[in-house]
């Protein structure tokens, strides 16, 4: 690999070279570390993924086999890293966690006073008609005003350089479980990659997380249980729930494990019926309890709200969330900061139209072949037109499209996605896009790890990243300094202690003093 | 810990074992028929129809080719080697928690590999390579439980699957293979075997099948006829492969899980089923009733499954809130 020259794609940002075959300063090491590995090395390297990856079931899309049983797939993990430095990874920190706070403070005023709604910043009607809007949550405050306890901002990097939010995740954002294996996985695979730099560790998450989930748990539980909820095996997130519940040493349950009685939530134990405290779940408002939301969900307790609601059980996300990672509500995002922190956002929104805004939705229409066009309600890429790879019949029926349901439309200017050098079948390097999903819980307060997942598109010259289409995913760097360290500068770790009683080889000197000393 | 659980890890053993009990068999059986039958009418019955009536398969007389396809590679029927292992595999997906990585990767690892590797035509070579793979890797899988995972209820749920099935593996193989008593008593009493001068050659391969030949060489002076190694594979306390220390195992594994095992009714059960097989074993010697007693036990052990079944995984059905700890 790079025997011949890198080349940046034109007209988009490259994060690891400034120029042809150019590297930026702080990714000197990297591209240098990539030359001696070479076309084979990363060849081989990539087999050795595969086949570890296939071993230990880090695997994604399971989909049915040709006799019905589940086949999966090695998890397609780029095994060139993608590089942020401190001064990169500062506003991204500040701006996540800043988004945040504004989400929830958004969620509380939803289901209570309405200030926002009073004072004409986002109309009434659009919140009601939101799919995530959850009459049942109404006047329910979950213990620590806490809503959405894990998150995950979508951000891009334009051709400018500038990071912004494509969407916000406060439903069930998943990766999160890619991003730590995807860090083990290179430090076993690649370590050679590693030398100068420090790279900042992100394996405590399992640990912020079951300290958030622990800390929302309803008063008065002395040492709260917390379980992981998950739909069941055939869920694609699947091998993400129960690494979780593993990372973090609490059951993983299913819909059939838990039982209200008397308004308390317990899971069926061997040794009868023991209580939850906290309830992580990895499902949708929808099909959490059939009597309160869909009636047909086979997934859900029955009960569960009346739990909820006398403050018995806390649930993460809380119920309702999901109003604010509605893709109209987005668009109100910056608005909200202003509203609630009183503070200028840090990272912009991409900048998009309102369907249902009539002015709006004439401008966007004379210019469609220029705009990315998505449905409010969705996630994980469905339904997403893209105007400039259209052709003439797609374009009228999306046209038809919008105009028969204006409000569940929302429209974007296109992004030009950075890209990072990805490595093909090959070894061969060549210019992929990516997005970046950091990850936050909150909990006493908002914390975000370092990094996240980024996903890449494959495809060369495709924008969709989704893994569910197609995407793979590198692992993310944030370095701890600016400057590339080199060997020696790191802190000088304490001299081991001496041990004079134990002499080398000692232990077959003893056996045979033994064998010549009898008695 | 969750009764859902409980009950994934029992039948994970239960595959797992099923499968390494049903890889034996067929190698046992098929190498015993490279070579001639034994004449002896009082000789243990290691045939391919014997082996369709211990799995409990339809007896329409299938050619031995039909038969090792069934036990072995046919994904469709439930009780081949491939479909125990698949099962166990898909268990363990689920129990990711509590198992730890290195078991999990095991399991996963022989799913693969039965997957890959054309098993069909390894079979038509020569299976021996087979049996022995899946015997390795169910050896290797027990190894890093052993190791690697924690003793706790998990552990104790795991073990009472592999230990009922093991029994009930070696009762099925004793309850076929065994002559009719009558045959052997009246065999015993003319001292025609002595006549004939035969070692019982298929007692001597059903130990083998079971790899319990030289255990029984080292225990027993007996010759490997078919009372004394059915004795052994009943009684014997000391080998791991005896239906009594599979009974006993069972029990150590129930009484450690349960925190109050004083009311466990599959624990007293299986009790009184130890008591009564120690008192066997040094009892009149094992003869009239050898098939009738075989059949107690094994209704028995149905018994304990389904009382099991009731104490541990029907998820408090009843109700009852657990004991604070």
């Amino acid at each position: 690999m790079l025997n011949r020259p890198y080349a940046p794609a034109a007209g988009y940002l490259d994060e690891l070279f400034q120029s042809p075959g150019v590297p930026r300063p702080h990714a000197a090491p990297l591209v240098d570390g990539l030359r001696k590995l070479g076309r084979e090395g990363m060849v081989a390297a990539g087999q050795r993924r595969d086949r570890i990856f296939m071993r230990q079931g880090i695997t994604f899309e399971v989909t049915g086999g040709e006799d019905g049983y589940t086949q999966d797939r090695p998890f397609p993990l780029d095994l060139v890293p993608r590089i942020l430095s401190a001064g990169d990874w500062d506003p991204i920190k500040r701006g996540v966690a800043q988004r945040i706070r504004a989400l929830n403070a958004f969620i509380d005023d939803v289901y209570h006073d309405r200030l926002i709604v009073r004072e004409g910043v986002v109309p009434w009607a659009l919140i009601v008609s939101r799919s995530g809007f959850a009459r049942p949550a109404h006047r329910i405050r979950p213990p620590a005003g806490v809503y959405c306890h894990v998150a995950g901002c979508d951000l891009v990097r334009d051709a400018d350089g500038r990071w912004k939010v494509l969407e916000d995740n406060v439903r069930t954002p998943s990766g999160i479980s890619y991003v730590l294996e995807n860090r083990v996985a290179m430090t076993r695979l690649v370590p050679e990659l590693f030398s100068g730099f420090r790279v900042r560790p992100v394996d405590h998450y399992p640990e912020l997380l079951h300290d958030a989930l622990r800390a929302v748990a309803p008063a008065g539980a002395g040492d709260p249980t917390v379980v992981v909820w998950t739909p069941g095996p055939a869920n694609s997130a699947y091998f993400e729930h129960a690494f979780l519940a593993r990372q973090m040493g609490v059951e993983l349950v299913e819909a059939s494990d838990l039982v209200v009685r008397d308004s308390v939530c317990y899971i069926r134990t061997t040794l009868g019926l023991a209580r939850v405290d906290t309830l992580y779940r990895r499902l949708d408002d929808d099909f959490i309890d059939p009597l309160e939301f869909r009636a047909d969900s086979l997934l859900g307790v029955p009960g569960l709200m009346r739990a909820y609601r006398a403050g018995n059980v806390a649930i993460a996300n809380a119920i309702g969330t999901g109003v604010a990672d509605d893709k109209a509500i987005y668009h109100y995002v910056p608005e909200m900061i202003r509203f609630y922190l009183e503070e200028e956002p840090i990272l912009d929104n991409v900048t998009t139209y309102l369907m249902a805004d009539p002015e709006q939705r004439a401008a966007a229409m004379e210019r469609l072949d220029e705009l990315v066009v998505k449905p409010t309600g969705e996630s994980g890429g469905k339904g997403v037109f893209i105007g400039p790879a259209a052709n003439r019949r797609e374009l009228r029926r999306q046209r038809e499209l919008v105009e028969a349901d204006p409000a569940r439309w929302i429209a974007q200017e296109v992004v030009r996605l950075s890209t990072v050098p990805t490595a093909d079948g090959d070894g061969v390097l060549a210019p992929r896009h990516v997005d970046l999903r950091p990850f936050a819980v909150s909990g006493e307060r908002v914390r975000v790890i370092p990094g996240g997942l980024t996903r890449v598109a494959l495809e060369q010259g495709s924008l969709i990243v989704n893994s569910s289409r197609g995407g793979g995913s590198k692992d993310t760097w944030v370095l701890d300094d600016d400057e590339a360290r080199v060997e020696g500068s790191t802190p000088r770790a304490l001299p081991p202690p001496v041990l004079p009683d134990v002499r080398f080889g000692g232990w077959r000197d003893q056996a045979q003093q033994q064998q010549q000393d009898p008695g | 810990m969750l009764a859902r659980i409980a009950q994934e890890l029992f039948w994970l053993g239960r595959d797992l074992t099923r499968a390494e009990y049903t890889a034996r068999m067929v190698d046992g059986v098929y190498h015993a028929h490279l070579q001639e039958r034994s004449d002896d009418p009082g000789a243990v019955l290691l045939s391919w129809d014997a082996l369709v009536a211990i799995v409990g398969a339809d007896p329409t007389r299938p050619g031995h080719e039909d038969v090792v396809r069934m036990l072995t590679v046919d994904a469709g029927s439930p009780g081949s080697v491939v479909s125990c292992i698949r099962r166990g595999r898909e268990r363990a997906r689920t129990l990711r928690g509590v198992i730890s990585s290195e078991m999990w990767e095991a399991v996963n690892t022989v799913h693969l590999d039965l997957g890959e590797s054309d098993v069909r035509a390894a079979l038509d070579i020569g299976p021996y390579g087979l049996f022995h793979y899946v015997k390795e890797r169910s050896a290797l899988f027990w190894g890093i439980v052993e190791r690697t995972m924690l003793r706790d209820e998990a552990h104790c749920f795991l073990q009472a699957g592999g230990r009922i099935e093991a029994a009930d593996m070696v009762l099925r193989v004793l309850r076929v293979a065994l002559p009719p008593e009558a045959d052997e008593a009246e065999a015993r009493r003319d001292g025609e075997r002595e006549r004939a001068g035969s070692l019982d050659g298929e007692a001597d391969a059903l130990l083998h099948t079971l790899g319990g030949f030289q255990a029984y060489r080292r225990v027993s002076l007996e010759a490997p006829d078919a009372a004394p190694v059915a004795r052994f594979l009943l009684f014997e306390p000391g080998y791991p492969g005896s239906v009594a220390f599979s009974i006993e195992a069972l029990e150590r594994a129930l009484h450690d899980a349960d925190a109050d095992s004083r009311t466990s009714r599959p624990g007293l059960r299986l009790g009184r089923l130890m008591a009564e097989l120690a008192s066997r074993r040094h009892g009149a010697p094992l003869e009239g009733d050898v098939v009738s007693a075989l059949s107690a036990v094994q209704e028995q052990l149905a018994l304990v499954d389904r009382e099991i079944d009731a104490r541990y995984f029907a998820g408090a059905e009843g109700a009852t809130l657990a004991p604070q700890p």
